[in-house]
């Protein structure tokens, strides 16, 4: 039972990291259609960013702070840099510059900060590892039903709970989130109306970007490193949350991260010989596969009706 | 648009245009293994290895529009298909090539399923899943009795002994000391014989009716079904074909380099971008696009590879590149992929096209003069 609950706790909140990515994927899906590929790779750099800020002494909170501003700003210029007038060509044209972008911010990473693992103390890193954002000493749990539940598990469930919760009252209680649905809806209605589309785009983006800027730098700090290949593996989680939760909604994206989450953690758990650690990506495939295959709009995400 | 010159298609001045590109590449092709430093045959058969990986993803993608960033996997399986079979059951290497084929048609076809119901960046979606996946599984503890997990299995190559003969023309060798001196420009004839046949088989789908149904399924598969072309088995086919392409230069690889571990960067996720990089900054739905495509990149990674150390750089890029900690190859590609997108969404094939008619056009033939071949005998006419 103190096993089952604390596999349940850490899935949780390793679901929980895929929910951000995952959050940030469904925002810039509702606003123009597009999947993200970059995603990940913004919020490896803005992980990087975060490292750096920590190398300049700046306490880890308004650290991360900053992180998502940097992720922020990334966000947006990609979609009014790139992806705005690329989308006039084809979706196809937009799916290769995401893929560009994916690799051009992995190649930054590697050219600012160079390939190895940091904080190093060989290349002078003064942090000793990647600072986590709730307490993570291994001193640091509580005791539930005789289950040692880590204080950065619960912390992390909980900012995903304060983004959601943060995000939900945007969308619903603000002129913002008014026109970010109503865009998502129909935008060249929206248009019409008089909504800045194009404003309401960019901020979308970035948005997404910051979110996602959250979840990496919670990846690398329970990873307590960065590196170049640090969000592949979380990408792909990611895309399965988002896949099962439904493309177009933002709760599914949640629940989806988080059940994705306890799925793997659990089959890890309980049969380390046939997924244990290696295969947990295995997991997410057939989670992908599977929904596309018989539930192609997720499980709480709207049927899309094409005309011909 | 005005061009400087205008040529007949089929008439003298296009048939020595062709004679001599033809001639100028033979010789380019012959001068490599016989008169090149032996780092250049090595580039050159990298680039043979990533050119048929990319032909074989232009078919799929650039032709029929499937999107896939999971062909790692398919290359993977043919560096292991040919790993397993040398190592565990001692066959000869080349023996594998076609059960490697084989094979990844038939994981090709299964991949295609979902792609029936699944479209656009969804599919692209599982496709990367499967290139992450694939590693996962050579790594997994259960099939490591036969995978050799994250170590890899060594001695996969061929073997170069005394008994192996050499084939010399008037004292002449370009195919390489087959007894193990200088084994180079053996593997950079067997690159060259799979480019071959890769560049053969798409090109024999391409002009096809086959050809015309994915290029149609490409631009709207609605419409295409519409006119009779049997979507299911078109996809099924383009899929199996273009898996089983992929899978000859990853055996290929095996080969060649004589130990495969699964981190290798072709069987990752990263061998997939580099295998649509190479074919969209080539030209996608073009078959030289992929040629060209990889013979660049091949170069210009091995330039850039030693960028890391500022002096290296020449100076026009130093100012661009000197801060980078490593080498630029991937951003500069990286870049370039953007931009391209932007100005020749056609890639370097594309743009050559359409500027290379501001030269020189060629003119096909009126309607109608073409010579007519009866294929119906007189008696069935009436």
């Amino acid at each position: 039972m103190e096993l089952f609950l604390q596999r349940l706790v850490d899935g949780l909140s390793e679901g929980s990291i895929y929910a951000l990515l995952a959050l940030g994927l469904v925002i810039i899906y509702r606003g123009t259609g597009h999947l993200n590929f970059a995603q990940g790779e913004m919020a490896l750099f803005s992980a990087y960013c975060v490292y750096q800020f920590g190398e300049w002494d700046i306490p880890i909170g308004i650290a991360v702070i900053m992180g998502m501003a940097v992720g922020f700003l990334i966000g947006a210029t990609a979609e009014v840099a790139l992806v705005r007038p690329i989308a006039k060509k084809s979706p196809f044209a937009v799916f290769i510059v995401t893929i560009g972008l994916f690799q051009f911010l992995n190649w930054l990473d590697g050219a600012i900060w160079g390939g190895q693992q940091l904080p190093n103390t060989g290349v002078g890193s003064k942090q000793p590892r990647f600072p986590h954002l709730f307490p993570s000493a291994d001193t640091d749990f509580v005791r539930i039903f005789g289950a040692e539940i880590t204080i950065k598990s619960l912390g992390t469930i909980g900012l995903v709970l304060v983004i959601t919760a943060a995000l939900f009252l945007v969308f619903n209680r603000t002129k913002l989130g008014l026109a970010m649905r109503a865009v998502a809806s129909n935008a060249d209605s929206a248009k019409l109306v008089g909504i800045r589309t194009s404003t309401v785009l960019m901020v979308s983006w970035g948005m997404a970007a910051a979110i996602g800027a959250l979840g990496g730098v919670v990846t690398a700090g329970n990873a307590q490193s960065v590196s170049q290949s640090l969000m592949f593996q979380v990408f792909i989680y990611a895309s399965a949350a988002a896949t099962l939760g439904g493309f177009d909604s933002p709760g599914g994206a949640v629940i989806g991260g988080l059940t994705i989450g306890v799925i793997q953690n659990l089959a890890a758990g309980y049969a380390p010989d046939w997924v244990g650690q290696e295969m947990k990506v295995g997991v997410s495939f057939l989670v992908i596969v599977a929904v596309l295959l018989f539930r192609p709009s997720g499980l709480f995400g709207t049927a899309k009706v094409e005309r011909v | 648009m005005k061009s400087l010159f205008t040529i007949k298609s089929g008439g003298a001045a296009s048939w020595a245009i062709r004679v001599a590109v033809a001639v100028l590449l033979g010789a380019a092709l012959l001068w490599v293994p016989t008169r090149g430093s032996d780092s250049l045959i090595e580039t050159f058969t990298t680039a043979f290895t990533l050119m048929a990986a990319a032909l074989s993803l232009n078919l799929l993608l650039g032709y029929a529009g499937q999107i896939s960033i999971g062909h790692s996997a398919f290359f993977g399986i043919g560096t292991y298909v040919t790993a397993i079979a040398v190592t565990r059951w001692g066959w000869s290497p080349f023996v594998t090539l076609p059960v490697a084929f084989a094979l990844a048609f038939v994981i090709g076809v299964l991949v295609s399923l979902p792609a029936l119901r699944i479209q656009g960046v969804y599919l692209a979606l599982v496709t990367l899943a499967l290139g992450l996946v694939f590693p996962q599984v050579i790594k997994w503890k259960k099939l490591s009795w036969l995978t050799g997990g994250a170590k890899g299995l060594n001695d996969t190559g061929f073997k170069f002994n005394k008994d192996n003969p050499t084939y010399e023309i008037f004292g002449w060798n370009p195919w390489g000391n087959l007894r193990g001196q200088n084994v180079k420009p053996f593997y950079y004839w067997v690159g060259i014989i799979i480019v071959v046949i890769v560049y053969l088989i798409c090109r024999g789908v391409v002009k096809s009716r086959m050809g015309r149904s994915l290029v149609a399924i490409r631009d709207n598969s609605t419409a295409a079904a519409v006119m009779g072309v049997n979507l299911a088995v078109t996809k099924g086919i383009v899929f199996g074909l273009s898996a089983a392409m992929c899978a000859m230069p990853g055996s290929l690889s095996a080969i060649r380099t004589g130990t495969v571990t699964p981190d290798t960067a072709l069987l990752t996720v990263a061998g997939s971008i580099t295998f649509l990089v190479i074919m969209v900054v080539g030209g996608a739905g073009s078959l030289w696009g992929p040629i060209i495509g990889a013979l660049l990149y091949q170069f210009i990674t091995e330039r850039t590879g030693d960028w890391t150390d500022p002096d290296k750089i020449p100076g026009l890029f130093r100012p661009f590149f000197g801060w980078a900690q490593t080498s630029p190859g991937g951003g500069i590609f990286a870049m370039s992929l953007i931009l391209l997108m932007f100005f020749a969404p056609l890639g370097i094939v594309g743009l050559w096209r359409v500027q290379s008619r501001r030269l020189c056009k060629v003119v096909s033939k009126p309607a109608g003069t073409a010579t007519i071949y009866k294929t119906v005998p007189a008696s069935a006419a009436d």
